[in-house]
């Protein structure tokens, strides 16, 4: 029985063409849907249902019966009056959030920081874990992947607090040295310029080095004999890795890029709280940070809800145009 | 891999990119240098001097309590515990549902993605979700740091992802040999995809590992508390809650000693799991098997 | 112990294959748990131990169990059966509303602070109003009617609070520094200021260099608070010529009080830093000597006190009759001698109601709250059972060396102290620079200055409150180190008022002349 699946090669070229809505099937799939009936296609795929069935089940129980919670943002709720007893305020919430004098600074700095982050921070491990694949000598390689990944496992207070020792003007080591090379002393923390650039460097180090893991499997799929066809016919290893590599860790990139698009508008609240301070506020103001500042005491959980809501919105678009955009230039998507 | 033939580029290739991967990993290691060098130097020394990798006095205080302190022991082995269950539960939610979802002709595959990616962006959030797991009676249970998150919808979409790259001639001959999915899934696709259950059994340890706040909000018996609930407790009191005129006469704060020592212990058992895994990321493990 | 464990996981995978089963499962046993949870505390009856959940803040990595022996001790003592429930205090508050949340209240919750959401549940009818039974108790009859009308809610008392001294606040220095220098103890804030000066300047450590300044201030607000206080400032709210209250930082005073903080700062009688560091490292250029002085509550000299002796006794050079620090409480400017006072109260324990049904229950657990303020309540709570956690040698105190037995069965449970009407817990004999630092609090009570619209919850400070606090306390910063001149803090002034001050300002006036017409 001829499966749709044969069409599949590695490196999902051709998979593009399938569109994913058995509806919307063109071409010499379209003959073989129509004969199947639905029935027949359940029971084709019975085992795959049963398959599926947990993790639905997961997704129902724990997701989806919460989410009567976003019902929150437009009620003023209280945790002991519970649900039902809560007013309800209507859009409350969110016109106060929208007509906040701060709104546009709030969004500006919020956008800033997340482009300016998904520019450097996210291409960041896909280079290194390449730099990486390029690495022979297997004990050297194996070292440095797991030097690079312990900044993971400490925590953002932690980062912050070795900022201030390593950056502070203060004292701190860094300072001294500029000092001594330069006569001068840059306020790495307080002045505004360097809020951002600060925020990108500590998420660099705390998680670049864990990032390549995904991208490492991803590589670990190529097949060794292209790498030795290239060699053979002369090409340098910059070519290697622009044709060889590259694509074949391109379907990866791209479906990360599209979730990590979803959440443009986070941007971390701890990190952000912690390294903000009266003379950086202008542009550490954020979302994240405005709802905990606002939201600790008006009732911090229909506030942010519905602060949270807007966030799901904007999201909810930025991932379906990506994912749309995805599959117009012919890559996969995600789904 | 052929080694003959080495040009002058490709000599330099390398050796510019074995230096810049060694400063990478030395930048990496500095700070953690001294966290290390901090649990192992005396109080007194961390305070006067501000940054540093070789303490110049040398003390145990910081682990002689973590050997002195029950908790901290008993928490390590809860830690251990939930994170290897916790994981080997996570994997397989994720792999038996992202293998349908991988069939691009699975009736009903795009309502369910699109169930997934929805619940990825909007949530409930916090009380309502406590308010399930009371109501599933998993409160005061290890399985309330669990079930709750069994699935991350961001990790199944690329196990997902990575599925559908898979060769689907394989499949067709076990179909062909009588197999139903489950034991294809089973016996050809599994172990095709090491580096992928290796990768995502990583990731969701590494989270279980980490995951202080539902061990937080679930276990009221603090006799359950896995090692992070306690290490961020150390964490949190010794960075200043504020000032002391915010704290209260009563606490005496930790010392930075002990976060030191704490910070260490609570990460070498998770960075222990790396090597364990990295055999599954070498090169070629999955088109070599596929060959074979 | 392995046992429930094994059973809690059975009952975990039971659950799941529940759920798994159908979607009712969720439904059915939402009914079962409420069930079961109501008759939990319900145990009327002089005789029989109350059963009695109490939640609490921890600060320890082990807690003192619900069979150890302290606290049988206390169980025995109040007549209870009492279940601790430990909460890290870093995550207090998220537990505190999920707790509100569950519906399933403890008998006894530590309130930390009259956050919105408890203000919300005491209104909704969750805690008990206990104001009037107070009277009827040897040791909760002599709470302080200034932190009870602080504690109030809508003019009752909603809670049992744990005292703290009010006039904490001061002025720590290094002593060896100032003889030094050949100074006597300021008196003025001039006299503050050519410390702080002759501590930059004068080479207070007699090393030959220039490596010293006059006093550390972190990213916290306290400090600029305390002194602005000194300067005639209001605390938070005052009285004008009309008898309106106004906010302070709407006073010439406030404005005094920024000038000389710029001038502390040009001059680099501060850290230049002070707007990024974090308050956990503030003694610490004290103890190092790079800074001479702090301000803040006065216990820090004892602290530092130790942590200087503590240093040199590692390095093998210290000479433990030498004192290095003394405290005062305040330095007099135009008004005379002030103090900021902290709130008096560190939290307070309110009962609820979903778990206290009955009056004769209520008045169990204040029986329960009222023997912990007993001589032994005060001493099992703060110190442990004598011969076990401490004893005396030669009449002095001696706490038990073993670190690990008080943590697993005393030191938390020095959450439980109210301290009604006054400590009463057994003390290690007190250093000089911890008796002159109690002797400074007791001292200050006389001078402090107390805010006027501290028990008023008002509306627009729920709405706005931390928004507005913001603009003054960066604007502050900011004009400290130069950002912004008088002209721009007159603009954040005004932008304050214009993000929510009038009406703030309005609501206060109101709600103060209600409460005067009492």
């Amino acid at each position: 029985m001829p499966r749709r699946n044969s069409i599949h090669k590695l490196g999902g070229e051709g998979v593009n063409e399938i569109a994913t809505d058995p509806g919307r099937t063109t071409g010499l799939l379209k003959a073989r849907i129509s004969k199947s009936t639905t029935m027949k296609r359940l029971k084709r795929d019975k085992w795959l249902y049963v398959l599926l069935m947990p993790g639905i089940l997961y997704f129902l129980i724990f997701k989806y019966v919460p989410m009567w919670g976003a019902a929150l943002a437009f009620k003023n709720y209280q945790p002991f009056t519970g649900f039902w007893a809560s007013e309800w305020v209507g859009f409350e919430h969110f016109r106060n959030f929208f007509q906040n004098p701060d709104f546009f600074k709030l969004l500006r700095n919020t956008l800033l920081l997340s482009l300016y982050s998904l520019a450097i921070a996210f291409p960041a491990p896909i280079i290194i874990a390449l730099m990486l694949n390029e690495v022979r000598a297997s004990l050297y390689k194996r070292t440095i992947q797991t030097l690079i990944y312990i900044p993971h496992f400490i925590s953002m207070v932690i980062v912050v607090s070795l900022t201030y020792v390593l950056f502070t003007t203060q004292g701190g080591i860094i300072n001294e040295l500029i000092f001594q090379w330069t006569g001068q002393k840059i306020d790495f923390l307080a002045d505004p310029h360097w809020f951002r650039p600060m925020i990108i460097l500590q998420n660099l180090w705390k998680d670049c080095g864990f990032g390549t893991i995904i991208f490492l499997a991803a590589i670990s799929g190529v097949d060794l004999e292209q790498y030795e066809a290239a060699h053979m016919d002369g090409a340098s290893r910059w070519r290697q890795i622009w044709h060889i590599t590259l694509p074949s860790i391109r379907s990866t990139i791209i479906v990360l890029l599209i979730l990590r698009t979803g959440d443009l508008l986070d941007n971390g609240f701890e990190h952000i709280y912690l390294m903000s301070n009266a003379l950086n506020r202008d542009v550490a103001d954020v979302f994240d940070t405005y709802v905990y500042t606002m939201g600790i005491t008006m009732g911090a959980f229909s506030y942010s809800t519905a602060v949270g809501l807007f966030k799901s919105v904007i999201g909810i678009f930025l991932i379906v145009s990506s994912n749309y955009l995805a599959k117009k230039f012919g890559q996969s998507g995600i789904y | 891999m052929p080694r003959k033939n080495r040009s002058v580029t490709e000599i330099l290739f390398d050796w510019v990119n074995y230096l810049l991967l060694g400063l990478i990993a030395c930048l990496m290691l500095l700070p953690f240098m001294y966290v290390i060098a901090g649990s192992f130097a005396s109080e007194a020394e961390l305070t006067e001097r501000a940054f540093f990798i070789i303490p110049r006095s040398f003390s145990l205080d910081g682990y002689k309590y973590i050997l002195s302190s029950n908790s901290i022991f008993h928490s390590i082995f809860v830690s251990v515990g939930v994170t290897f269950v916790g994981s080997l539960v996570n994997l397989l939610f994720t792999v038996t549902m992202a293998y349908p979802l991988a069939r691009r002709d699975l009736l009903g595959r795009n309502t369910v993605l699109n169930l997934v990616v929805f619940s990825m962006l909007f949530s409930g959030g916090l009380i309502p979700t406590y308010l399930v797991v009371k109501a599933l009676g998993l409160l005061d249970s290890y399985g309330a740091l669990i079930l709750p998150g069994a699935i991350s919808a961001f990790n199944l979409i690329i196990v997902k992802n990575f599925f559908q790259e898979l060769p689907a001639g394989l499949e067709e001959a076990a179909k062909i040999d009588g197999c139903t999915e489950i034991g294809i899934l089973w016996k050809i696709v599994l172990p095709l995809s090491k580096p992928v259950l290796a990768t995502f059994g990583l990731f969701y340890a590494v989270g279980h590992w980490n995951n202080f706040f539902s061990a937080l909000l679930y276990l009221n018996e603090s006799s359950m508390w896995p090692l992070q609930v306690i290490l961020r407790q150390i964490v949190m009191l010794s960075q200043g809650v504020g000032s002391a005129s915010q704290l209260d006469t009563t606490v005496q704060l930790p010392e930075q000693t002990i976060k030191m020592a704490v910070i260490v212990v609570g990460t070498l058992p998770i960075m222990m799991v790396y090597p364990f895994l990295q055999k599954h990321f070498a090169k070629g493990v999955l088109i070599g098997s596929v060959k074979g | 112990m392995n046992l429930n464990k094994s059973r809690r996981w059975l009952a975990g995978i039971l659950m799941l294959s529940i759920a798994l089963s159908g979607v009712t499962g969720c439904a059915a046993n939402k009914e079962g748990k409420a069930n079961s949870s109501a008759g939990e505390e319900a145990d009327p009856g002089e005789q029989t131990p109350m059963k009695l959940t109490v939640m609490l803040p921890s600060f320890k990595t082990t807690m003192p169990e619900d069979d150890s022996p302290v606290v049988t001790e206390i169980e025995k003592l109040t007549n209870t059966d009492i279940h601790l429930e430990w909460v890290p205090d870093s995550s207090y508050n998220e537990k505190f509303n999920i707790t509100l949340a569950s519906g399933k209240i403890p008998g006894v919750m530590l309130v930390k602070e009259k956050s919105p959401s408890f203000i919300n549940a005491v209104r909704a009818g969750a805690f008990w109003e206990m104001g009037p039974y107070l009277k009827d108790y040897p040791n909760l009859s002599q709470t302080s009617a200034i932190v009870n009308n602080n504690i109030s809610i809508d003019g009752k008392i909603y809670g049992i609070y744990r005292g703290r001294a009010l006039g904490r606040n001061g002025i720590v220095y290094r002593k060896d520094w100032l003889d030094n220098l050949g100074l006597q103890a300021p008196q003025t804030i001039d006299d503050f200021y050519q410390m702080l000066k002759a501590f930059t300047t004068g080479d207070p450590d007699q090393n030959g260099k220039d490596d010293t300044y006059g006093m550390v201030i972190t990213k916290f607000n306290g400090p600029f608070e305390v002194m602005q206080t000194w300067f005639g400032a209001a605390n938070k709210w005052g009285l004008d010529d009309t008898g309106k209250l106004i906010p302070a930082h709407t006073t010439e005073a406030y404005m005094e009080a920024l000038r000389f903080f710029r001038k502390l700062y040009e001059e680099k009688l501060i850290n230049a830093d002070f707007a990024v560091m974090d308050s956990s490292k503030w003694p610490d250029p004290i103890v190092n000597g790079q800074a001479g002085a702090l301000v803040d509550v006065t216990d820090h000299a004892n602290r530092i006190e130790e942590k200087i002796h503590a240093a040199l006794e590692k390095a093998g050079k210290d000479d433990e009759s030498k004192i290095f620090m003394d405290t005062i409480g305040a330095v007099s400017g135009p008004k005379g001698l002030r103090a900021l006072p902290t709130s008096g109260y560190s939290g307070l324990f309110a009962i609820s109601k979903s778990s206290v049904k009955t009056e004769d229950q209520l008045r169990q657990v204040l029986n329960f709250l009222d023997k912990l303020n007993e001589e032994k309540g005060q001493r099992l709570a703060g110190n442990g059972i004598e011969g076990r956690h401490y004893t005396f040698v030669d009449g002095n105190l001696e706490a038990s060396k073993d670190e690990a037995l008080l943590e697993s069965e005393a030191s938390g449970l020095n959450q439980l102290l109210m301290y009604l009407p006054e400590d009463r817990t057994l003390k290690l004999k007190a250093s000089s620079v911890k008796q002159k630092s109690e002797a400074v609090q007791k001292a200050n009570e006389s001078i402090v200055v107390t805010n006027p619209a501290e028990p008023f919850v008002s509306d627009v400070y729920s709405q706005k409150g931390p928004q507005l606090d913001v603009i003054i306390n960066d604007a502050r910063t900011k004009f400290v180190v130069g950002q912004i001149d008088e002209d721009g803090f007159k603009a954040a002034v005004e932008l304050w008022q214009k993000s929510g001050g009038v009406e703030y300002v309005k609501e206060i006036n109101e709600l103060y002349q209600a409460a005067s017409k009492q």
